[in-house]
């Protein structure tokens, strides 16, 4: 008998001290390492904090992070051993649509939590094709962070709107990113009683191009917009707007929406007056902002350029927090928690809510800055109430 | 003789496949699930290292097993979008398209060999990808792609099995697909090997001229392996767009598809059936042995087997077992 | 169709060959000379890249200074590779040694991953980046006008030293006979040792140019390695002067379409790969 009880208290002390583990899947190597990188980077950070501070549970938070190489049989393969192997209960990390589209069949068969950052393609206004959000935005145990793609449409044009331009010319990757983001936009602009001049197509450097947009960029000069707007990657920033100076081209805006900036972009030349839509930025004037950017740089030695890094920081204390407030890893208490807490990040605290579909969208159309590189530095224009200097024409 | 003791050890094999998601259940229970995805990965880089390893056997080097795959892929995507059949009839018609796509490509490059073969049937299949992006988006799905239903969705019992039961037995469902088709691919390659093809195939690698004075119809021979090549990857394509839930142009005709083809095979040793599989299962266990075991810059070690492997065993994993046997038999 | 969009398009496509000729050059040069289908061809433009950027972080150096620094590092790097693995594959299959450069290019990617990170960087002071002379209603690009007359000035370099040198001549001698010239006495390895750092110090010149007109990162080298590959077959094997008219012919058609054709840019890829098909089918059918 008091075997039994000593057995009996020590298998619920070992259930209650057992070590919460969180599985992350992410593009640690290939074309989309630096957002997978960055992301680690995030996590680490956020790590460290909340260990520091008693860690999940009463032990020491861990994360085991798999490397999905962007490419979907991985994540696959990624995902299954993290759940039948590791056997974690939580999912965090995600990024590419075409990835988290690959997936799907395995999470409804598992369903963990999973709190999913990238992946921004909702199917949403796209006609015949059933994107993420559609497949499992409904779901109870599915959370997304990263705002959707018609979030992310709709803080660029309101952005736009407020410019008080008559024309824009769109010029837009070819791929699954900016091709319906394109058709949207136009569509969004042309409500709003703005001409849409052009609406054209390049090949980005990420998807195989080699970076020459002479052709798009000297049609959208021939449109005479005011405003230029352009959906590519990162790597097209600086191509993009070196052959917009070389070629004459003077809008009063240049606007554009990759998912982030090349570093030491800054400081060039060419950036002079550029605008650009981002998630985060080191300089957000809170304090926030500035003990994440602080603690980042002390860690990793750099900034945190990349705003996966601010998401995944917020993801993961997100996770520590309704699992440290729901006292267990059990699920539906741990969902509870989820859905009715705030948490903090870089960007302030934030909250899942109602999307279009999902009940459970992270950070929506409000996360969304306008930034201008001016005179070196990235002021933050747009949205007015957290703006640190006001829009300057190019002209 | 040889071609009968090959199929009865084939269908041995065959035998063990199928009970090895049932074994592998038995010794690690829910890591069972993650074993058949790993398998799965590897039994498809086998199909395609074999497949593309048939054509290579005529000297011919492919780089357009990507539009293949793509090719086969698509069809199968738009038929389940468009009709209402079994989506089973996307498997022949995935076939049939790659083949059809084997006669064009093969018929206009019958001239062109080696690095001109190369770039010919990439430039091919990079503008088949364009093409496909361009298409109406109502058919092929523009940018965005188009979604696949899945072939088998093991259906949930509540209280009579567990969630990861459901994940065994899709990975149980595809790993025997995909198993079936490497054995189907695997007899047509021994049948290949075993029959006069073989030599019609080698002599044209040898020496083209020379095959044609010995009254070798070069043409007509790379067409048909160019067709038997594409066959077993167009199929491939369809599986694998069902598995993985949707197809694309940037991922479906990924130019990494065809670098695979081409490089297991040479890893595992070339012109032989079962060098591409083992440069398959060799190639699949080493990256995830480096994955597991660095967490940072485990590619690094990957890049370094291969070219320890090339240095060291230039004839492949094949031409190690060769001179291991040989040196065994002097040894007697 | 307005004029001058018309002229800038003609224009921007015989300047981009220039580009297009400064990738393939190197190249060129391992195919023709040694006969090797250097898959890490790609790395060596990433690795210039890279090193053009460290080189302005760490000292403030300008790309073109920069040059006469990472166009010797990769000659070393290439003889480095040559001598540690290259020269041990020489007379394998030409797949064998798809294989080993395939894999070299895995090392030296991922290396690259681990020092600089996945996220693009940039050369941020470039004063002459952005710089377009404007002529009559077009403009002409300095980088664009820059790297065109560069790489003329290398193809016809190279030519003069192939053709008139005495190392050219053995490279000649060992390109179109391997056995015949180790016969001669020429030392086969030591001339295939040159031509291959030669071949990587090219591509480091290309790195240096990449770095200027886009962000390096790991896989930068990619997307225009492909395209050499083709420019150089279109060519011909061995034919160094005739990179510049096969980079003439692609650059010219793929800017016209890009201007003519709504979502021009788009159909960059499209069009180059195409026109690569059709020369290479219609050429093989002619021959025959």
């Amino acid at each position: 008998m008091k075997k039994a009880a000593i057995l009996l208290a020590s298998l619920i002390l070992s259930i209650s001290l057992a070590q919460v583990k969180i599985g992350i899947l992410s593009p640690l190597t290939g074309g989309a390492a630096g957002t997978g990188q960055a992301q680690k980077a995030g996590f680490e950070l956020a790590l460290e904090e909340i260990n520091a501070a008693g860690g999940v549970l009463g032990e020491p938070l861990e994360i085991l992070i798999e490397d999905t190489q962007a490419n979907s049989d991985v994540a696959l393969a990624a995902f299954e051993k993290l759940m039948t192997e590791d056997e974690v209960e939580f999912i965090g990390g995600g990024f590419s649509s075409g990835v988290t589209l690959g997936l799907i069949e395995s999470f409804k068969t598992f369903q963990p939590v999973v709190s999913w950052i990238g992946g921004a393609v909702s199917g949403v206004g796209i006609d015949g094709f059933d994107g993420i959000e559609e497949l499992v935005g409904e779901e109870p145990w599915f959370f997304h962070v990263h705002p959707w793609d018609y979030q992310n449409t709709a803080a660029a044009n309101a952005f736009v709107a407020s410019t008080g331009v008559g024309s824009v010319a769109l010029l837009h990757e070819d791929s699954a990113f900016g091709g319906p983001g394109a058709a949207t936009s136009e569509r969004v602009i042309e409500e709003q009683g703005i001409d849409v001049v052009l609406n054209e197509a390049f090949k980005s450097t990420l998807t195989g191009g080699t970076g020459d947009f002479r052709a798009a960029i000297s049609k959208a000069a021939a449109s005479n917009a005011d405003l230029l707007y352009w959906i590519g990657y990162d790597s097209d920033v600086v191509p993009m707007t070196s052959q917009i100076r070389e070629l004459n081209f003077t809008p009063n805006y240049i606007f554009g929406t990759p998912p982030g900036w090349p570093s030491d972009y800054t400081e060039a030349p060419e950036a002079e007056c550029v605008a650009g839509l981002i998630g985060f930025l080191p300089s957000l004037p809170t304090p926030e902002a500035k003990a994440f950017a602080d603690a980042y740089e002390a860690m990793h030695g750099a900034a945190p350029d990349n705003y996966a890094a601010a998401l995944a920081y917020a993801q993961l204390w997100s996770y520590a927090d309704a699992i440290n407030a729901a006292g267990s890893t059990d699920q539906a208490a741990v969902i509870e928690q989820l859905e009715s807490l705030s948490f903090k990040s870089p960007m302030g605290e934030w909250s899942f809510g109602q999307s279009e579909i999902s009940p459970h969208q992270g950070f929506g159309s409000e996360m969304w800055l306008v930034f201008q590189y001016q005179n070196g530095v990235r002021e933050i224009v747009w949205p007015e109430d957290k703006a640190t200097a006001p829009l300057a024409s190019c002209n | 003789m040889k071609l009968r003791m090959n199929l009865v050890l084939l269908a041995l094999a065959a035998v063990l496949l199928f009970f090895l998601p049932d074994l592998l259940k038995l010794f690690f229970d829910k890591a069972s699930v993650s074993y058949l995805s790993l398998l799965i990965n590897a039994t498809s880089l086998a199909i395609l290292a074999l497949s593309w390893d048939i054509l290579a056997r005529t000297g011919q080097l492919s780089l357009a097993h990507a539009a293949f795959f793509g090719a086969g892929a698509y069809s199968t995507a738009i038929l389940v979008k468009q009709t209402d059949v079994s989506l089973w009839l996307g498997l022949p018609l995935a076939a049939l398209s790659a083949v059809l796509l084997a006669l064009l490509l093969g018929s206009v490059t019958l001239q062109l060999r080696g690095i001109y073969f190369a770039i010919a049937t990439l430039s091919f299949a990079e503008v088949l990808k364009a093409v496909i992006q361009k298409l109406p988006s109502s058919l092929a799905g523009g940018a965005a792609g188009i979604n696949v239903e899945p072939l088998f969705r093991p259906q949930f019992i509540a209280g009579e099995m567990e969630r990861w039961e459901i994940a065994f037995l899709r990975n149980e469902s595809y790993f025997l697909l995909y198993a079936g088709l490497l054995l189907a691919t695997i007899v047509l390659s021994l049948l290949i090997e075993s029959s006069s093809l073989s030599y019609a195939f080698s002599a044209i690698r040898t020496n083209e001229e020379v095959a044609a004075v010995m009254g070798v119809k070069a043409a007509r021979f790379k067409l048909l392996a160019f067709v038997l090549s594409s066959m077993p990857v167009g199929i491939l394509g369809a599986i694998q767009a069902h598995r993985i839930g949707s197809v694309s142009p940037d991922e479906t005709f990924n130019v990494g598809t065809t670098v695979l083809a081409l490089v297991t095979p040479i890893f595992g040793g070339l012109y032989t059936s079962l060098g591409p599989i083992l440069g398959a299962l060799g190639l699949a266990s080493i990256e995830e042995f480096l994955r597991r075991t660095f967490s940072e810059g485990y590619l690094i070690g990957y890049g370094i087997v291969l070219v320890l492997s090339i240095l060291f065993m230039p004839k492949g994993i094949m031409g190690l077992l060769r001179s291991l046997r040989k040196a065994q038999r002097e040894s007697l | 169709m307005d004029l001058t969009l018309l002229l800038q398009g003609i224009l921007s496509g015989i300047l981009a060959s220039g580009l297009y000729a400064l990738v393939s050059v190197g190249l060129a040069l391992a195919i023709g000379v040694i006969g090797i289908v250097n898959f890490a061809h790609g790395e060596f433009f990433m690795v210039g890249a890279f090193l053009a950027y460290q080189l302005f972080i760490s000292f403030g150096f300008d790309p073109v200074l920069s040059l006469f620094f990472v166009a010797p590092a990769l000659f070393i790097l290439g003889a480095l590779i040559y001598r540690s693995s290259i020269q041990f594959v020489l007379k394998a299959p030409e797949l064998n040694q798809m294989l080993l450069t395939f894999g070299i290019g895995i090392i030296l990617q991922n290396l690259a991953l681990v020092i600089w990170g996945g996220d693009p960087r940039s050369i941020s002071n470039v004063p002459y980046r952005s710089i377009g002379y404007q002529v009559g209603g077009v403009s002409i690009g300095l980088v664009p006008l820059a790297s065109f007359l560069i790489s003329i000035f290398i193809v016809a370099g190279l030519y003069f030293v192939l053709l008139k040198t005495p190392l050219g001549r053995a490279m000649r001698a060992v390109a179109q006979n391997r056995t015949g010239a180790s016969l001669v006495g020429l030392e086969v390895n030591r001339i295939y040792l040159l031509a291959f750092a030669l071949s990587a110090a090219l591509a480091g010149l290309g790195g240096v140019m990449i770095a200027v007109i886009q962000s390096p990162t790991p896989v930068v080298g990619f997307a225009f390695t492909l395209k050499a590959f083709a420019i150089v077959v279109l060519a011909g094997l061995g034919n160094i002067r005739g990179i510049l008219g096969a980079s003439l012919l692609v650059a010219l058609a793929e800017s016209l379409v890009a201007t003519l054709v709504p979502d021009g840019d788009s159909l960059r890829n499209a069009v180059f790969f195409a026109i690569i098909f059709v020369v290479l089918i219609v050429r093989s059918r002619r021959q025959a």
